[in-house]
This record gives C-alpha cells, sequence and structure tokens, in this order.
C-alpha cells in the first residue's frame, strides 16, 4: 500500500480535517510502511508499486478538448494533477483546487508550465462542460487545464478504478437535491501514466508545490 | 431569552468596551469572552457557474451552546444550511448509481447536512473548510473577493447573533 511517507503532511489547523485523513494515516500504519528518514522523500504519499493508470482517457470537455479521448496522464515531461470532484460542492473542491492553483502561482513559470489539471466530474448530470470549464477557469489559467466528462458510468467508474478512487451519489431530496460523495485526493500522473504522489484533502499548497518542484526539477522523478 | 447581537467581524471597538481580559491580542473577535463570540468569519469566492457558496467562522462558548441553524438574506442565496463534511467508506449509505468503484483503498468524503452542531462549555466551534460550515444553497449572485455576506446564527442559548463574513479567495 502506501510506502513512503515522508511525514505526516502538515495539515491545515484544522481538527475536520485531521479526522477525514486519519483513515489514511491509520493505513499507512496498518501497512507496516513509512520511514523516520525525511530524506529527499516527497511530503505526499506515494505507493510501492505506484499505480500505473496507463493510457485510461476520458471525453475532454474542455476549449481545447472539443469533447475527444484525452488521456489522464502528464505531456511527456510533464504532470497532470487528477482530480474527482464537481461542482456543485462548495467546501472540499473549491478548497484543494485553490490549494493546487496557490502552488502553481508560487512555482517558476518554466516548471508550472509544465503542469496540467485535470478534474473529472463525478456528477456529469449536473455539471455541463460550461459550468466544468466555468468552475476550473476560476483557478487555473486557460490552457492549464483539462475538464473531463463522460455520461457513460461505466466509464467514470472504470477511470476512478483505475486510479484506486470511487465516488457516489445519494438518493435525491424532494428538491431533487442529491448528496455527492468522492474520493478527495489529487494525483499527479506523469507523462507515462505512473501516478508518482498523491495529496490527500488538507495537504497545504507550500508541500504540493516542493514536491511538484522536486517532480519536475531535473534529477526528480518527473523527468525519469 | 432571545437576544440579538449586531456583531461585526471587525468589531474591536466591543472588544475594547467589554475590557476582555483575554491574552489572545485577536482583533476580530466579536464578543465580550463572557459571551459566545464569533471570529473570522469569511466566505469562499465563487465562481460565475457555482450555485453554492461555503461560510465559515470561529464561535467559542465559555458556557456551552448549540448552534441551530443560520440564515442569510434573500440577496444572497435563497437557503442557507448547517452542513458538516465526512469521511465516508465506499459502502456508506445508498448508491443512486453504480460509478463507485467498490474496492478503492481511498476514503471518499461527502457532506451532508446536520440539525444541530453542539459547542461544548468554554469549548470552541470552527466552521472550517472539510468539516461544518454553512452551505448557500441557490446562490443570488457569485460571491466576489471583498463581499460582506451578512449571516445569521441561531443559537439555543445566545439566541440570535448576526455577523458579517467577508469574501475571500483561499
Amino acid at each position: 500500500m502506501f510506502d513512503r511517507v515522508v511525514r505526516r503532511p502538515r495539515m491545515r489547523p484544522l481538527a475536520r480535517v485531521h479526522a477525514v485523513v486519519l483513515p489514511v494515516l491509520v493505513l499507512i500504519v496498518g501497512s507496516g510502511c513509512g520511514s523516520g528518514d525525511d530524506g529527499d522523500r516527497l511530503n505526499g504519499m506515494t505507493r510501492t508499486p505506484p499505480t500505473e493508470v496507463g493510457r485510461v482517457s476520458l471525453p475532454d470537455v474542455s476549449p481545447g478538448g472539443g469533447g475527444r479521448q484525452a488521456e489522464l496522464r502528464g505531456a511527456d515531461d510533464g504532470l497532470m494533477l487528477v482530480y474527482f470532484g464537481y461542482t456543485s460542492c462548495p467546501d472540499v473542491c473549491p478548497t484543494t483546487l485553490a490549494d493546487l492553483g496557490m502552488a502553481l502561482k508560487g512555482m517558476p513559470d518554466g516548471q508550472a508550465r509544465r503542469v496540467e489539471v485535470g478534474m473529472v466530474t463525478v456528477d456529469p448530470k449536473r455539471d455541463t462542460a460550461r459550468a466544468l470549464n466555468g468552475y476550473l477557469g476560476h483557478f487555473f489559467a486557460p490552457g492549464r487545464f483539462a475538464s473531463f466528462r463522460t455520461t457513460d458510468g461505466d466509464e467514470l467508474a472504470a477511470a476512478e478504478s483505475a486510479f484506486g478512487a470511487s465516488s457516489k451519489l445519494g438518493k435525491p431530496d424532494r428538491h431533487g437535491s442529491y448528496e455527492v460523495a468522492h474520493t478527495a485526493q489529487v494525483f499527479a500522473v506523469d507523462g507515462t501514466g505512473k501516478v508518482l504522489v498523491e495529496w490527500p484533502f488538507g495537504t497545504p499548497s507550500d508541500d504540493i508545490r516542493s514536491d511538484l518542484e522536486r517532480l519536475l526539477s531535473d534529477d526528480g522523478a518527473g523527468s525519469a | 431569552m432571545k437576544k440579538t447581537m449586531f456583531l461585526s467581524a471587525a468589531a474591536v471597538a466591543v472588544l475594547a468596551i467589554a475590557g476582555c481580559g483575554s491574552d489572545d491580542s485577536s482583533d476580530d473577535t466579536t464578543a465580550a469572552s463572557d459571551e459566545t463570540s464569533v471570529s473570522d468569519a469569511w466566505a469562499r469566492v465563487t465562481t460565475p457557474t457555482q450555485t453554492t457558496g461555503a461560510v465559515y467562522m470561529t464561535i467559542e462558548s465559555p458556557d456551552g451552546d448549540t448552534l441551530t441553524g443560520a440564515s442569510v438574506p434573500s440577496s444572497v442565496a435563497a437557503e442557507a444550511q448547517l452542513h458538516e463534511t465526512t469521511d465516508e467508506g465506499p459502502d456508506a449509505g445508498d448508491s443512486m448509481d453504480s460509478t463507485g468503484s467498490m474496492d478503492s483503498g481511498d476514503p471518499m468524503m461527502g457532506m451532508h447536512e446536520v440539525d444541530r452542531v453542539e459547542i461544548p462549555a468554554g469549548g470552541t466551534l470552527m466552521l472550517e473548510p472539510g468539516g461544518h460550515h454553512i452551505m448557500l444553497m441557490d446562490l443570488a449572485k457569485p460571491i466576489a473577493s471583498g463581499d460582506t455576506i451578512p449571516v445569521t446564527l441561531e443559537l439555543e442559548k445566545a439566541g440570535e447573533i448576526e455577523v458579517d463574513a467577508t469574501a475571500r479567495e483561499e
């Protein structure tokens, strides 16, 4: 399972965040992994072997995507930060995307240009392409994000499964609104389709930025 | 007994008048130290296509209290609800469809409405990202940076407390 955790992610000073992250940490401890050696390790979580998402693809409905199938992986020399969420999420999703946006803004331009954010909507019924693009456009510059949307539940489930992610829509209430549960971490995928690191909800933007800079450095894992 | 306090997140004067003895130099607490007080009230900026928003704050209650509701003017949103974001296992609850993979080791996060949130005596309730928050439903217009969102909190003991949440990116 998780094998390399440099240190417990320095979470926001929020009790609830700890409650959410705790199961992940328990998982880490339970697997007998982890090390006290900080060394060159990343702030986020890594797995051995790393998750391989291969060439999994979904329709890219962003302005540059044209609805064509696009792979959820980075460019040859870059990373795609893949997130499964939905736009009517007022709490976890915007918090996460804002943290990613701050991390990218704090990076050298040359490295930041090698990073693309890919958000997969887990609520395609409510998330139109326009809603998804407008949402991501609030956090990221044009051309720096991809909006993935499929109305095929099996296709979405297959993509989620490749990442070890999941989502679930609750039963509609009398007003027709429903709750959505979803995996909340961000997956950094390199050009070969390998997940190099995962950041759980609440990972500070500075920790994300630090990991990205390390991965995108000349001798980082992202350049391997 | 219901009392209404008109409070602002920047009401430093209240602190000065109350002669708050705390050694905390925070200048944004909204009531005296022997009463329920609210500080750092903020709302997240929303995108033009978002129909929901979230408001966060810190509520302190020396004697303990219970947050039972919140409201905002219709010019802000149709409704305000108390919500909690929680960790949810893949098998929790009923599923409307089967888009989820059930063999994941990654926890999911979900959000649901709650009727009340307890504040222990001498304790602090943090309405914060990833935890309890006030969810704004059907926003009348997008929330822009610097906007002031008037929120009325309903507490069992303290009654109604009005607080201004300032919108910011985070």
